[in-house]
């Protein structure tokens, strides 16, 4: 084991030991509960936002994470209300059920790039959102609300995780989850980075063509992609709704696509984990701006366009430490 | 004098100022009561005007000294949050005013962002006051929620029969735009003026809240001729140009909505085209506005330089949670003591003229009393101003 | 049908407009610029400010929101989007600079001229009205008119004047124009100054028909993204294309989906899908933006 590879795992160490641990022990000790719904939100972004991420990591502009989040919200929420489904059952299926929608719609529409791929993923924020209102099945415009929270999942009667509604803190409950989410989110990204696929990737992201030309099948390679972009989405969703308890047409809109692409671009777009720093930038500052009042807005854009004008290639070009970093 | 010298003064001047408002602070203890709705972004109109309302009203109370709950002279201070329209933003602004130990909460004023708060507020102990109108945060076994205004399915009946006897109203049109509350206060709308015999000509046509061109999205309705035509839960940047649109193509029927609207901006966007435009208000007309409400009309205008009419509505809120926790001091840090006494509470309504009152009602709607008794006062715009139309109670 | 085709070339003039002032932005400089909208709206409101308040004639209230959007557009591009370009490693993050800038601008909108929606008199009077097939009142068709009229200034300018042609040049090859002479710094900031103005231009504008309120700059920009896609980004005449079909779409749509109500702009959303998933550069695009 080379002394690159100790650090890493210290630095990962240090990570899972402050947000399991350390961060719940702080927010005990000092008596902010409100934290625990914000890191929770922040840990739900961030997996929306990776797959954001992951989608630029093969050339494209996606502004339609928020479609996909929708769509997670509504098939968790359709899952456990009219079917009586297990949340924890519904969770995977409505990412699935985001990543095969991003095949259908994939197929023909990631042909396009740059703009025009950007614009169309716009579109399609609005259009989910649309249909949201259009269709029988998600209760239109009054959405599907009183959704029970998580139940208890247990297998041959070993007790998994218990019923949220049963825990005397389901802040807490919630708190866990989503950071676990966002953990195996995060190492599944790594993962997919550091293989083959990742270099498919990258090769992509410089020269579609030159990949073509030497046999890389990117037609598959970026449906993949985007399926999984999209799975990230519709877990970050459906793990929302069910905080929320409740589900609306508006409940993601195209103001959270935009916010999940900006938060790759302020973490940075050549850095695995830069879309996690970037959300957790991007939220806490206007949490923190808030005894500013009227002028929150105000001083909130001044600091993104001062931090924009310094650092143009994100947060993350720092390199504070190179350890962390997929890309050396 | 130098930059320097600005500076030192500059913070001598915030110091000062920061002393002088503790000192003041210093006198009466401090009842927070929060605020979390939009105040920034495309629907701030709709935030601001509470915001503001909520922090005139708190402003002149401490200047006259505080507000008595019990023995106890409080001093009023308003924390708000801005969820930027954001369910998401609206739970972490809930969390937030639990952690500041608030139990009285005024808003969200969308139905997503009312839906979302609802766990929160229930496991922490907080009532607060939507200005959203899905039945279901109202009726049991919610309990925490309290609608602080006149829904439009409990308007719209008042005002259908008021026009039905007084002008023969007979067929009626529907317009919303395509959002979840728009759409929702249609369909209410629709089925309570079906329930007294209109006949709905054109009820589906529907536009999007970013259009700038009304002409096309009316035409359709129109050329149905409707005699009412019912702007459902319209906000107040489109109001005026659909009543715009609406009789630039020739429409000569009445036009209502079940929403507040201001004045000043029905008379720059349309002037004295939305002459006879039916709208809901709050007291403010002559007509029944007492001393209390010009004056607190005349203290806003001094803080913030133009009133807002939808404040109308908004400036009751407020006043309740006042009125009700001085009726029973206990409720201060304990909801459940606050909603028992919100059964029985009644009190004088200081806003309004005669011998209206401030209570709870709600049981026919959500079969708890859930709702502030806001007088509905229908208002008619008449070269420039708001004039009473009737004046009606809901239970 | 006379009325919908009607509606469609006055929702088409306005759109084109529009859409100008973002495809030159974005043929010069590779910037989707998501504060063109918040950019309107202050033209709205200046314009607001000078006629509606200040009781100043129309024209030169138009005048102060061409030269407010004017010099805010020059600023915009000398002291940030320039430095960004030229230090970022990636085109995409002044994307990033170009959100910050739109919230930057709702803050400002928000905090200098409030909250609540504003209109100003009508500069004309009165109803045009054939026979009920054609009503339209004559402030839209004056708007319409000078709309029109602007557009073609503004491709004469670009085809005849000096600075014109560099700014095309700019935009077909920003490396062969610098290499033929053309001040790539100072022409990018004047082209950009530009685009802003025309978006002062028809806030200004439409402030007399549709008012103004500090909600109007975000939708206006996606709406505006949706008619360059249209045409094809970067392209001026495929940006007037774009904004007359938008506009004819949105026409016809409501004309004859009316009664599905709930679904017109879905299916004009769909529509749209379809069309840039058929032909991804748009009527007139280069391929690949």
């Amino acid at each position: 084991m080379s002394l690159k590879d100790a650090r890493r795992i210290l630095a990962l160490a240090a990570f899972l030991i402050s947000v399991f641990w350390l961060i719940p022990y702080l927010i005990a000790v000092s008596g902010y509960w409100n934290f625990y719904f914000t890191l929770t939100s922040v840990a739900l972004l961030s997996v929306a936002s990776a797959g954001v991420w992951l989608t630029f990591y093969i050339g494209r502009i996606n502004i339609g994470q928020g479609a996909f989040a929708l769509i997670g919200a509504y098939v968790s929420a359709i899952l456990v209300t009219k079917a009586g489904i297990s949340f924890w059952i519904s969770l995977p299926i409505a990412g699935l059920f985001a990543g095969m929608v991003a095949v259908l719609i994939g197929l023909p529409i990631l042909r396009l790039r740059g703009v025009y791929f950007a614009m169309i993923t716009l579109v399609l924020t609005e259009v989910v959102r649309l249909a949201a209102l259009a269709l029988p099945i998600t209760n239109g415009a009054k959405g599907i609300v009183s959704i029970p929270l998580p139940s208890e999942l247990s297998i041959f009667g070993i007790v998994l995780i218990p019923d949220f509604s049963a825990i005397e803190n389901p802040k807490l409950a919630f708190y866990y989850t989503a950071c676990a989410l966002m953990v195996a989110c995060y190492a599944a990204m790594y993962r997919i980075v550091n293989s083959r696929l990742g270099q498919l990737c990258r090769s992509m992201q410089q020269n579609e063509e030159l990949a073509l030309s030497v046999g890389v099948n990117i037609a598959y390679l970026r449906v993949i992609i985007f399926a999984i972009s999209s799975f990230f989405g519709g877990v970050g969703g459906a793990m929302f709704g069910a905080i929320a308890q409740s589900v609306y047409p508006s409940s993601f809109v195209v103001k959270d696509s935009i916010d999940f692409m900006l938060n790759c671009f302020l973490g940075g777009l050549g850095y695995v984990f830069g879309p996690m720093l970037g959300t957790l930038v991007l939220y806490f500052g206007w949490d923190l701006l808030f005894e500013l009042g009227k002028y929150q807005l105000l001083i909130y854009s001044c600091v993104l366009i001062l931090v924009i004008l310094v650092l143009p290639n994100g947060l993350l070009s720092v390199r504070l430490s190179r350890i962390l970093w997929a890309r050396q | 004098m130098n930059r320097r010298s600005i500076f030192s003064a500059a913070s001598a001047a915030l110091l000062l100022s920061m002393a002088q408002g503790s000192v003041v602070f210093a006198e009466n203890p401090l009842l927070k009561i929060g605020f979390v709705g939009v105040t920034s972004g495309p629907a701030a109109a709709w935030g601001i005007s509470n915001q503001r309302s909520m922090e005139t009203r708190a402003a002149w109370i401490n200047e006259i000294g505080g507000y008595k709950i019990g023995h106890v002279m409080y001093d009023i201070e308003i924390v708000s949050f801005d969820d930027q329209k954001d369910p998401k933003r609206a739970i972490a602004g809930m969390e937030k005013m639990a952690q500041e130990g608030i139990h009285y909460v005024v808003g969200p004023n969308v139905d997503n962002g009312a839906a979302a708060v609802r766990p929160v507020a229930e496991a922490s102990g907080i009532m607060y006051f939507p200005y959203a109108f899905p039945k279901e945060l109202y009726t049991a076994p919610a309990s925490n929620a309290v609608l602080g205004m006149v829904a439009n399915y409990q308007s719209g009946p008042a005002i259908y029969k008021y026009l039905i006897d007084e002008k023969g109203v007979k067929t009626v049109a529907f317009i919303a735009a395509n959002e979840s509350d728009p759409l929702s206060q249609r369909d209410s709308g629709l089925a309570a003026a079906e329930a007294l015999g209109l006949e709905a000509v054109s009820a589906n046509v529907t536009y999007q809240v970013d259009t700038t061109d009304f002409t096309p999205v009316l035409t359709p309705v129109i050329r149905t001729n409707p005699d009412l035509l019912v702007l459902s839960g319209v906000s107040p940047a489109n109001a005026p140009q659909l009543i715009r649109s609406a009789r630039e193509l020739g429409f000569e029927g009445l036009i209502s909505t079940e929403t507040a609207q201001d004045a000043q901006v029905l008379r720059e966007g349309a002037g004295d085209l939305a002459n006879g435009f039916i709208s809901v208000g709050g007291a403010s007309t002559p007509e029944i506005a007492s001393d209390m409400m010009n004056e607190f009309v005349a203290r806003y205008t001094d803080m913030f330089g133009e009133y807002n009419d939808e404040s109308n509505t908004k400036v009751y809120a407020l006043e309740y949670i006042l009125a009700t926790l001085a009726a029973n001091p206990a409720g201060i840090d304990d909801v459940e003591e606050f909603k028992m006494t919100m059964d029985t509470f009644e009190a004088p309504n200081p806003y309004m003229k005669g011998d209206a009152v401030l209570r709870y009602v709600g049981t026919s709607s959500f079969g708890q009393r859930r709702q502030l008794s806001v007088p509905l006062v229908v208002n008619v715009f008449n070269n420039g101003e708001f004039e009473t139309l009737l004046v009606a109670e809901v239970d | 049908m006379e009325q919908v085709i009607a509606n469609g070339l006055y929702l088409g003039a306005q759109y084109a407009m529009i859409a100008l002032g973002l495809t030159l932005i974005f043929a010069l400089m590779n910037v989707l610029n998501f504060a063109h909208g918040q950019m309107y709206v202050i033209g709205g409101f200046v314009t607001y400010t000078f006629y509606g308040q200040f009781e100043i004639p129309f024209i030169f209230a138009l005048l102060a929101s061409c030269a407010t959007l004017a010099i805010l557009g020059a600023l915009i591009e000398r002291f940030l989007f320039g430095p960004v370009i030229r230090r970022s490693s990636r085109e995409e993050s002044t994307m990033l600079l170009a959100a910050g800038i739109a919230f930057l601008l709702d803050a400002v909108i928000l905090l200098v001229f409030g909250e609540k929606q504003r209109g100003v008199p009508k500069i004309v009077n009165g109803v045009f009205n054939w026979d009920f097939r054609i009503i339209m009142p004559y402030d839209r068709i004056l708007i319409c008119v000078i709309a029109i009229l602007s557009i073609v200034a503004f491709i004469s300018f670009m085809h005849f004047s000096k600075t014109g042609r560099a700014l095309r040049a700019l935009a077909q090859d920003r490396v062969a124009a610098e290499l033929m002479g053309v001040n790539v710094k100072r022409y990018s900031m004047i082209g950009f100054a530009l685009g802003a103005m025309l978006a002062g231009l028809v806030g200004g504008l439409l402030v007399t028909i549709t008012g103004v309120n500090l909600g109007m700059g975000g939708p206006t920009s996606i709406k505006a993204f949706l008619m360059v896609m249209i045409g094809g980004a970067g392209v001026i005449s495929g940006a007037i294309a774009g904004g007359f079909i938008l506009g004819m779409l949105e026409a016809v749509g409501l004309a004859v989906l009316s009664q599905y109500g709930d679904i017109t702009y879905l299916a004009i959303f769909i529509a749209l899908m379809v069309f840039l998933a058929i032909r991804p550069q748009g009527l007139m695009g280069k391929p690949w933006g």
